[in-house]
C-alpha cells in the first residue's frame, strides 16, 4: 500500500518537464481571451470613478442606443444583487450608494468589445458626493463617515496569552513603533477574464481564469437563484493568480453569467489593465502599533501588537485574511506574554483580498523591523538576537498556545540562510562604499501555517479522481487548480510515483466542477498538499481492483504486488513484472472499474477565537530570507543584489516547480518591499498602469540563492509541505532590515520607495544642505561656506 | 444629456486599407481598418492567439512579436503600418511547425515557464536577443521589456544560457 510518508522511487523530487510547458511556451495554450464560439457577446462593465457618494439615478439609454449594443443591465435586472465570498455585505450593481471606485452602475453586452467598452463610457450616473474615509486609523473615530453598516469596525481578531504588563516588568528594553505597510496589486500578467454560455434557461457553464472554480459555482448560482448543478464551472488556463484570482472571479463571471442568462448569448469579459488595477482587490494595506521588550539577554518578554487592517469599503476575505495574520503577528518567536488585536475596518478605498501570504506579510515585516530595533537597543547581532528567541524542538509552542510537531526547523532555516549569505563575514567587515551606494544586510523569519485556518476548516477538503486508461495511461482529475505555480505538474508528479509509471504517462486536466466535488479554494499553499493526499487515496482504492488482476498475472498474492517503472511485480523479485499496459487492458478486458475517487481532509482542531487560543492550523512551515542590498542614499534608489531563501520544505515533489516558487516568491516580495506603490487619492488609484505602478523587471532581479532543508512532514503527499506563500514573505522585511543597516536609519513605512528614503535620511541625507542652504534665510546666506557638513 | 451622446453613439465611419505582408513565412492579405492595432490583426484576423495581449500600452511586453526580425510591442503597431513587411509571432519561431526554437525548448527543459502569460512574448524577445548576437548576460537588461510576475527571471535567465549554448555549438 502507498503510504503517504514513503518515498517512491521514480519522478520524486525531479525536474521533468511541466505538462503544461510546452503548449505555453509554443503559444497553443488556448486561455479565456483565446476562446470564442459563434454568436458571442462581449461584456463591459460602467463603474464609478467616486469613492463615495449617492446614487440618484443611472441613466442607460445613450449606452442602449449606441450601435452593436444587445443589452444593458442595472441593479433592477439582478434576481439577487449580492456578491461576498462569506458575508453578503457587498452589492453585484449598486443601488443607493457608491462605496468605492469600481463599483458598477450596469452591465453592457455588445457584438464588439470595442462597442461595450464605449457604451459603458456612455452611462450616466447623477451622483450626491458623500465624504469617505481613506485611512483605517481615521476611520475607527467616532465622527468617521460610516462606509457599510453601523460601524467601520466590521469584526476584532485577538490572541491573547500570558501576562503582558507583568512581563513588561522585567523587560530591560522595549520598543515602541508603528509601522505603515502598503497594500499591493497582484499584476498577473493575464487580466481577469471569463466567458458564460448558457443553455436555455435551465443551466450554464462558465470558463474562467480563476483559483476557486467552487466560489464561482456558488456565486453565479446564489445571483442567478440556480441551484448549485445547473452551475458547471471550468478552469481556463490561468495567467497568474496571487490571490487575485481567488475571490475576485466570482464578480465578473456572475456580471457575464447575468449577461448571457439575459441575452441567451454567449459572454464573455475580459479586463482592460487599467480596469483591472482599478477595480480589483488589493493587498490590505496594515497599521501595525507594536510594543515589544525583551531583558538584557535578549530574551523576548512580551509583545504587543494592534493592527489596523485596510478592508476597503467590502469585507470580502478580510477577517480570514486577519485570522492569518494573528498567527503570524510575533514571528517563529519564543514569547511567555502576547496581545494581538487585528481590526478588520470599512473605509473607501479599493477593497482587500486574498494575496500570496494573507496578512501575514504584514505583521511579518513588522515583526522583524522590531526585532532588528531590539537588536540595536540591546547593542546584539540582529541573527543572535534572533537566535535567542527562534522555536525549535525544545521549545516550540507558538503564541496561539499551540506546540507544533518536532522537527520545529526554524533554527535551521536561520542558521543555513544566514551561513548561505556570510552574514558573519560582513558583519565583521562590511563592504566599503562603492561610489554613492552602501551595502547593507539583513534578516528575517516567518512562521507559516499551511492550509486553512481553523476558521475555514469547513472548507479543508479535496477530490481527485483517477481513471486508468485501456493502455496503461493514467488520466487524474483533482478540484484545485493550476494558475502557473505548477499544481499539475505536481499532481502529474505524485500520481506516477504513487502507480509507479512515467510522468508522461498521466495527464492533469484542468479542473471542472462536474468532474470533481467541491474542493476549497486553491490557496494557502495547499494546492499540491490537499490534491495530492486524495491522489494518494483514489490510487490506494484503484490498487483494491487492480492489485488482485496484477497477482493473477503475476501468479503472487495480491499484498505482494507493487508498482514501479512502469510495470506491476513482485515485491522483493523484481524480475517477475508484468507491464502496467498489460493489466490495464486485462482490466478492461475484464469490465473491472478502473476509475476511483479520492478524497482527504484536514484534522479536525480545537480553537477558541474569543482569545486566539488553540491550534488555528495542523502543520507548520519556517523560512528565513537573507538579503544584500545597496543603496544610494542621494537618490533613495535600493538595489536588492542578492536574497539566499531556506526553506522548510518537507520532501521536494518536483524541483523546478519549488524552486520557480520560491524564485518568483522573492522577487514579488522585494517589489512590494521597495517600489510598488498602490498611490491612493480618495480612493481612487492614480498609477493604474506598469509605468506607474512599478513591478520588477528582469534588470531588477537579484541573485537568488536557495538552501532547502528537508524532513519527513506530514502535512502533503510524500512528506511535501506548501511553498507558495512562505516564499514571498520574508523578502521585503529582510529587504527593509538590509536597507536600515546600509544606511543607519530606520525605515517604518514600506514601500521604500526613494522619497520615503530621502524624507527618512533627514538631516543625514547626502544633500540635505543644499536644502537647508536653499532654506536659509537670505540674511544668513554666506555663499563660501556653503558645502557639505563636515 | 441625450442629444450629444446619442450622436457620439452613431457608428463612426472607418477607413479601411488593403495590406499585404508576410506572417511566419507565409505570404497573407487582409482589409483592415486604419485604426486596427497589429496584435488584433494577428489574434482575430490571422487567428494566431500565441501573442497576448497583458496591458495594451507597450508596458508588459506579452504581444510582442518580430517585426523584419525586430522585437516590437504589437499592440502599439498599426497594422496597416506593415503593408510589405515581416512578422513572425511565437507560432513561427521554431521556423516550422511542430519544430521549436532552441529557446523556447531551453524554457521547457528549464523550468521557465509558469503561468505562461508572458512566455509567448519572452520566447519571442529571446529569439530576438540570441539572433543579435548578444551575450546572454546582457539578457537581465535585454528582457526588461517583458515583464513575467511567476517565475523571478531567474530560470528564463538559465534557459537563454543553454539555448545560447545551443546556438553557438550549432554555428
Amino acid at each position: 500500500m502507498t503510504s503517504h510518508l514513503e518515498p517512491v522511487p521514480g519522478p520524486l523530487g525531479g525536474r521533468h518537464p511541466r505538462i503544461d510547458a510546452a503548449a505555453k511556451v509554443t503559444g497553443s495554450t488556448r486561455y479565456v481571451a483565446d476562446l470564442a464560439l459563434p454568436g458571442m457577446l462581449h461584456a463591459a462593465l460602467a463603474t464609478a470613478t467616486v469613492a463615495s457618494a449617492r446614487v440618484l439615478g443611472v441613466d442607460t439609454a445613450a449606452a442602449r442606443a449606441h450601435a452593436d449594443v444587445v443589452a444593458v443591465l442595472t441593479a433592477a435586472d439582478v434576481p439577487a444583487n449580492s456578491i461576498g465570498v462569506i458575508f453578503g455585505d457587498q452589492p453585484l450593481l449598486v443601488t443607493d450608494r457608491v462605496r468605492m471606485v469600481g463599483d458598477r452602475f450596469a452591465l453592457v453586452a455588445a457584438r464588439t468589445a470595442e462597442a461595450a467598452w464605449t457604451a459603458a463610457r456612455l452611462v450616466g450616473a447623477s451622483l450626491e458626493e458623500l465624504p469617505g474615509v481613506f485611512d483605517p486609523v481615521a476611520a475607527v473615530a467616532d465622527d468617521a463617515p460610516l462606509v457599510n453598516g453601523a460601524s467601520n469596525v466590521f469584526r476584532t481578531f485577538h490572541v491573547q496569552r500570558g501576562d503582558t504588563a507583568k512581563q513588561a516588568k522585567r523587560a530591560a528594553v522595549v520598543v515602541e513603533a508603528e509601522y505603515r505597510v502598503g497594500g499591493q496589486d497582484h499584476a498577473y500578467l493575464e487580466p481577469q477574464g471569463c466567458l458564460a454560455i448558457p443553455e436555455g434557461r435551465e443551466r450554464i457553464t462558465i470558463v474562467a481564469s480563476c483559483q476557486c472554480p467552487f466560489y464561482i459555482q456558488q456565486g453565479v448560482a446564489s445571483v442567478l437563484g440556480l441551484p448549485l448543478a445547473a452551475v458547471r464551472v471550468e478552469q481556463a488556463p490561468t495567467g497568474g493568480g496571487f490571490g487575485g484570482k481567488e475571490d475576485y472571479p466570482t464578480e465578473p463571471a456572475a456580471c457575464a453569467a447575468l449577461l448571457a442568462w439575459h441575452t441567451g448569448h454567449p459572454v464573455r469579459l475580459i479586463y482592460p489593465r487599467e480596469l483591472d488595477l482599478q477595480a480589483t482587490t488589493k493587498r490590505h494595506a496594515m497599521v501595525v502599533r507594536h510594543r515589544w521588550g525583551a531583558d538584557r539577554a535578549g530574551r523576548l518578554r512580551f509583545a504587543e501588537v494592534e493592527t489596523f487592517m485596510d478592508a476597503g469599503a467590502y469585507v470580502g476575505l478580510s477577517t480570514v485574511v486577519a485570522e492569518r495574520a494573528n498567527v503570524s503577528a510575533i514571528g517563529p518567536y519564543h514569547v511567555g506574554a502576547v496581545r494581538v488585536a487585528t481590526h478588520v475596518v470599512y473605509t473607501n478605498n479599493l477593497f482587500g483580498g486574498a494575496f500570496r501570504g494573507f496578512g501575514a506579510p504584514q505583521v511579518t515585516w513588522a515583526a522583524e523591523a522590531t526585532m532588528d530595533k531590539l537588536a540595536t537597543r540591546l547593542g546584539m547581532d540582529p541573527v543572535e538576537l534572533r537566535r535567542v528567541n527562534v522555536l525549535d524542538d525544545t521549545r516550540r509552542t507558538i503564541c496561539t498556545g499551540q506546540r507544533l510537531r518536532t522537527p520545529v526547523l526554524a533554527r535551521e532555516v536561520l542558521d543555513r540562510a544566514v551561513e548561505l549569505a556570510g552574514w558573519d563575514g560582513f558583519r565583521a567587515a562590511p563592504p566599503a562604499a562603492d561610489g554613492a551606494w552602501r551595502h547593507g544586510m539583513g534578516v528575517s523569519l516567518v512562521l507559516y501555517g499551511c492550509n486553512l485556518h481553523w476558521g475555514g476548516q469547513r472548507l479543508d477538503r479535496s477530490s481527485a479522481v483517477v481513471i486508468l486508461q485501456a493502455d496503461g495511461s493514467v488520466v487524474v482529475r483533482v478540484g484545485l487548480t493550476e494558475m502557473g505555480q505548477g499544481n499539475l505538474t505536481a499532481c502529474q508528479t505524485v500520481a506516477a510515483a504513487a502507480l509507479g509509471v512515467d510522468p508522461s504517462q498521466v495527464q492533469v486536466w484542468q479542473p471542472d466542477t462536474t468532474t470533481v466535488a467541491d474542493s476549497g479554494p486553491t490557496v494557502a499553499s495547499r494546492g499540491s498538499l490537499m490534491s495530492g493526499r486524495a491522489i494518494l487515496d483514489a490510487v490506494r482504492r484503484l490498487r483494491v481492483r487492480l492489485d488482485p488482476v496484477a497477482a493473477e498475472l503475476l501468479g503472487c498474492r495480491p499484498g505482494e504486488v507493487e508498482l514501479a517503472g512502469g510495470f506491476a511485480r513482485v515485491a522483493g523479485s523484481p524480475e517477475r513484472a508484468v507491464a502496467m499496459q498489460a493489466v490495464a487492458k486485462e482490466m478492461s478486458a475484464r469490465r473491472i472499474e478502473t476509475i476511483a475517487t479520492g478524497w482527504h481532509r484536514t484534522k479536525a482542531r480545537r480553537f477558541d477565537p474569543a482569545t486566539g487560543q488553540g491550534a488555528p492550523y495542523e502543520f507548520y512551515a519556517m523560512a528565513c530570507h537573507v538579503a544584500r542590498v545597496a543603496v544610494d542614499p542621494g537618490l533613495g534608489i535600493v538595489r536588492v543584489e542578492e536574497v539566499t531563501a531556506a526553506h522548510d520544505v518537507g520532501r521536494v515533489l518536483h524541483r523546478d516547480a519549488l524552486e520557480g516558487q520560491i524564485h518568483g516568491g522573492v522577487v514579488q516580495g522585494m517589489g512590494w518591499g521597495v517600489s510598488e506603490e498602490l498611490r491612493l487619492d480618495r480612493g481612487r488609484l492614480v498609477n493604474p498602469n506598469f509605468t506607474d505602478y512599478v513591478i520588477p523587471t528582469s534588470a531588477d532581479a537579484p541573485r537568488i540563492t536557495i538552501a532547502l532543508v528537508e524532513s519527513d512532514s506530514e502535512a502533503g503527499p510524500c512528506g511535501a509541505k506548501g511553498i507558495g506563500e512562505p516564499s514571498f514573505i520574508p523578502t521585503a522585511a529582510a529587504v527593509r532590515n538590509a536597507v536600515c543597516d546600509a544606511l543607519g536609519v530606520e525605515v517604518d513605512t514600506l514601500p521604500l520607495t526613494p522619497p520615503r528614503l530621502v524624507e527618512a535620511l533627514g538631516e543625514r541625507h547626502p544633500f540635505a544642505w543644499v536644502v537647508e542652504a536653499a532654506t536659509r534665510p537670505a540674511t544668513e546666506h554666506e555663499p563660501a561656506t556653503v558645502g557639505p557638513r563636515a | 444629456m441625450g442629444e450629444d451622446r446619442r450622436q457620439a453613439a452613431r457608428a463612426p465611419e472607418v477607413e479601411r486599407v488593403r495590406i499585404r505582408l508576410t506572417i511566419n513565412g507565409e505570404a497573407r492579405g487582409f482589409e483592415v481598418a486604419a485604426g486596427r492595432r497589429l496584435l488584433d490583426l494577428l489574434r482575430d484576423d490571422a487567428g494566431l492567439i500565441g501573442t497576448k495581449e497583458g496591458c495594451g500600452a507597450g508596458e508588459c511586453g506579452a504581444c510582442t512579436v518580430l517585426l523584419d526580425g525586430k522585437p516590437v510591442t504589437s499592440c502599439l503597431v498599426l497594422a496597416a503600418s506593415c503593408d510589405g513587411h515581416a512578422v513572425t509571432t511565437v507560432e513561427g519561431l521554431g521556423g516550422s511547425p511542430g519544430t521549436m526554437h532552441p529557446f523556447q525548448r531551453a524554457l521547457v527543459t528549464h523550468g521557465g515557464v509558469q503561468c505562461g502569460f508572458c512566455t509567448p512574448g519572452v520566447a519571442v524577445t529571446g529569439a530576438a536577443i540570441l539572433a543579435g548576437g548578444h551575450q546572454p548576460a546582457e539578457g537581465a537588461r535585454l528582457l526588461a521589456g517583458n515583464l513575467c510576475r511567476c517565475t523571478g527571471y531567474e530560470k528564463i535567465f538559465s534557459a537563454l544560457e543553454a539555448a545560447a549554448e545551443e546556438v553557438r555549438r550549432d554555428e
